[in-house]
């Protein structure tokens, strides 16, 4: 290749990146700086003025509903985090690798994509009906005899939030799995099989450690959606589970910017560690 | 041998996992049948009756219950989608277009522009009105700082389908056509996009529905007009009434007739691309 047209590739490149670069410098790195930046600013009654404090951080730790929040999200988040994946891998397990034919595990994944052409709100409210003191698990728990009076703590508390959740974002989990279950060569089971190894085994030293990288994004995914959650737990805990997310919207809600962004800026750090633990478990650079 | 007793189990346990991926869609499908305007957003079905349905479109007379406040907020949230839906796949298909050359710093801008797809809509959305608020001095609106913040989101999405077409992808094609004499520009039109097409339309189809759906970025960064997702959200904090549900129902019909759409396009597409196949054999 010569120098010139070497040049003309790269000034190619150049322009085909740049709005995109520009774009999301301008409008997503920038506005994270923001948030950093306003967490330093004093907060008035309803206005916010660029006078450098900590006030806000100090009142941040000060506050046990404050701290209280950025612990309910960190167990919310395990908790959540450990369900989809005890739940999900097992549904992982049978559609990447269990069902030979490739169309039916199309079709299967397919279907539990369907839910996810429902508006994401009408699917957290669809929990209420489900849940409620008058909701279908009780009715039908009623109608078999298992229970006498209907179970309220179903709807409004910390387990209808940890329901709801479960069951919206263990797709992201079974998705990553079953695509790396997917591509494991079904001769290496067989050689294993062959050589005597017990289904136990060889699902210890073959097929998790293949399916890892699939746990990892799953497990991102989950995690990115969880930590920034506000709408589930506001809609089905009856403002009872609060996030580090309803904080900030409360916050801003009351023009408390100066607060909002201190709680965004712990948020980001705790996304931050949380992101990049699970990446050092595996190198997905490679695995893709 | 174990896996002879374990698939099945499995398969037992996938039926169920199903089951509870749409147990409350299916309770919310039935409940939307509820009689109105008594009847109540649980069980039981008083009476079978399609009056929430009516009600969503103002057919009922009228009652205590407000109509859902959806009319002017579903053209704007389609509007906005169709915006973000063109910018993103723009922005996706050129800097994918970009990737399929080494360069320098390829790693920085693919986490740069993967980014968006990360970080939670509570923290652009608030960063977008922080910067809007005390830096531009702008005011805030569902075409303006929320259309930037969902081209934010789904650009990545965009980009990432467009990567994964263009990694499989021929160029032998391309550099005939430049050996040929006609220009990178023409080339693009002529022999490139028609067969990244299909890549293109799933580009479209992620990037209209994310941003068609988008709740949290649009929370913050949208003034005082709302988008369809806002407008189901305020109705959150009153009592809720079976007409939301019917709603859902109606959404839901709604996006099976996108998918449909975009079923349709590509059966057509693919279907060109074998006929083209096709005459090349002959010829």
């Amino acid at each position: 290749m010569t120098a010139t047209s070497r040049n003309r590739q790269k000034k190619t490149t150049f322009r085909l990146l740049a709005p995109g670069v520009v774009w999301m410098i301008l409008f997503l790195i920038a506005p994270i700086m923001m948030i950093v930046y306003v967490s330093f600013w004093t907060q008035t009654t309803f206005a916010i003025n660029s006078t450098l404090t900590l006030d806000s951080w100090k009142n941040f730790f000060a506050s046990e509903a404050y701290v209280g929040a950025l612990w309910t999200t960190i167990r919310l988040w395990l908790i959540v985090l450990t369900l989809t994946f005890v739940i999900g891998y097992p549904a992982a397990l049978y559609v990447g690798l269990m069902v030979k034919s490739k169309t039916i595990s199309t079709v299967l994944l397919v279907l539990c994509v369907i839910p996810f052409w429902t508006s994401f709100l009408i699917r957290v409210l669809a929990w209420r009906p489900m849940l409620g003191k008058e909701g279908a698990i009780n009715i039908i728990l009623q109608k078999l005899g298992l229970i006498q009076t209907p179970i309220e703590v179903l709807l409004f508390s910390e387990l209808s939030v940890i329901i709801g959740m479960t069951q919206i974002y263990v797709v992201f989990m079974v998705g990553p799995i079953a695509f790396m279950l997917g591509r494991i060569d079904h001769n290496i089971i067989e050689a294993a099989r062959d050589l005597g190894a017990g289904f136990g085994r060889i699902f210890w030293k073959i097929i998790f450690p293949l399916s890892l990288p699939g746990v990892v994004v799953g497990a991102i995914f989950v995690s990115v959606m969880v930590l920034g959650e506000f709408a589930t737990s506001g809609a089905l805990s009856g403002r009872k589970v609060n996030l580090l997310g309803n904080i900030i919207v409360t916050q801003v809600g009351s023009l408390k910017w100066a607060m909002a962004s201190v709680v965004g800026v712990i948020l980001t750090i705790l996304l931050g560690i949380v992101v990049a633990g699970f990446l050092r478990i595996v190198d997905l650079k490679r695995e893709i | 041998m174990e896996s002879k007793v374990l698939k099945p189990i499995l398969a037992v346990y996938v039926g169920l996992f199903i089951l509870f991926l749409y147990g409350p869609f299916i309770v919310l499908g039935i409940l939307s049948f509820q009689q109105g305007p008594e009847g109540g957003p649980q069980f039981p079905i008083i009476e079978w009756s399609t009056y929430w349905y009516k009600h969503l479109f103002g057919l009922t007379p009228p009652s205590r219950i407000a109509p859902l406040p959806v009319g002017e907020a579903l053209v704007r949230s389609l509007t906005l989608a169709f915006m973000t839906m063109v910018t993103a796949t723009v922005l996706g298909v050129m800097a994918a277009q970009a990737f399929r050359k080494r360069f320098r710093g390829a790693g920085i801008v693919f986490y740069l522009i993967v980014l968006g797809m990360m970080v939670p809509g509570v923290l652009t959305g608030l960063g977008t009105s922080l910067l809007a608020n005390n830096v531009v001095g702008v005011e805030r609106h569902w075409w303006s700082t929320a259309f930037l913040a969902h081209v934010v989101y789904t650009f990545p999405f965009a980009f990432l389908v467009m990567l994964a077409i263009l990694n499989r992808f021929d160029g032998s094609v391309e550099e005939a056509s430049w050996s040929l004499g006609v220009s990178p520009m023409t080339t693009f039109r002529k022999v490139t996009f028609p067969l990244i097409f299909p890549g293109v339309l799933s580009a479209m189809l992620f990037a209209f529905t994310l941003s068609f759906d988008e709740f949290p970025r649009t929370l913050f960064a949208s003034g005082r007009d709302q988008t369809l997702p806002l407008a189901i959200y305020g109705t959150f904090s009153v009592e809720i009434h079976p007409n939301i549900f019917a709603f859902g129902v109606m959404t839901t019909l709604f996006s099976f007739a996108l998918l449909a759409v975009y079923g349709i396009l590509m059966g057509l597409s693919v279907r060109r691309a074998k006929k083209m196949a096709m005459q090349e054999d002959i010829a």
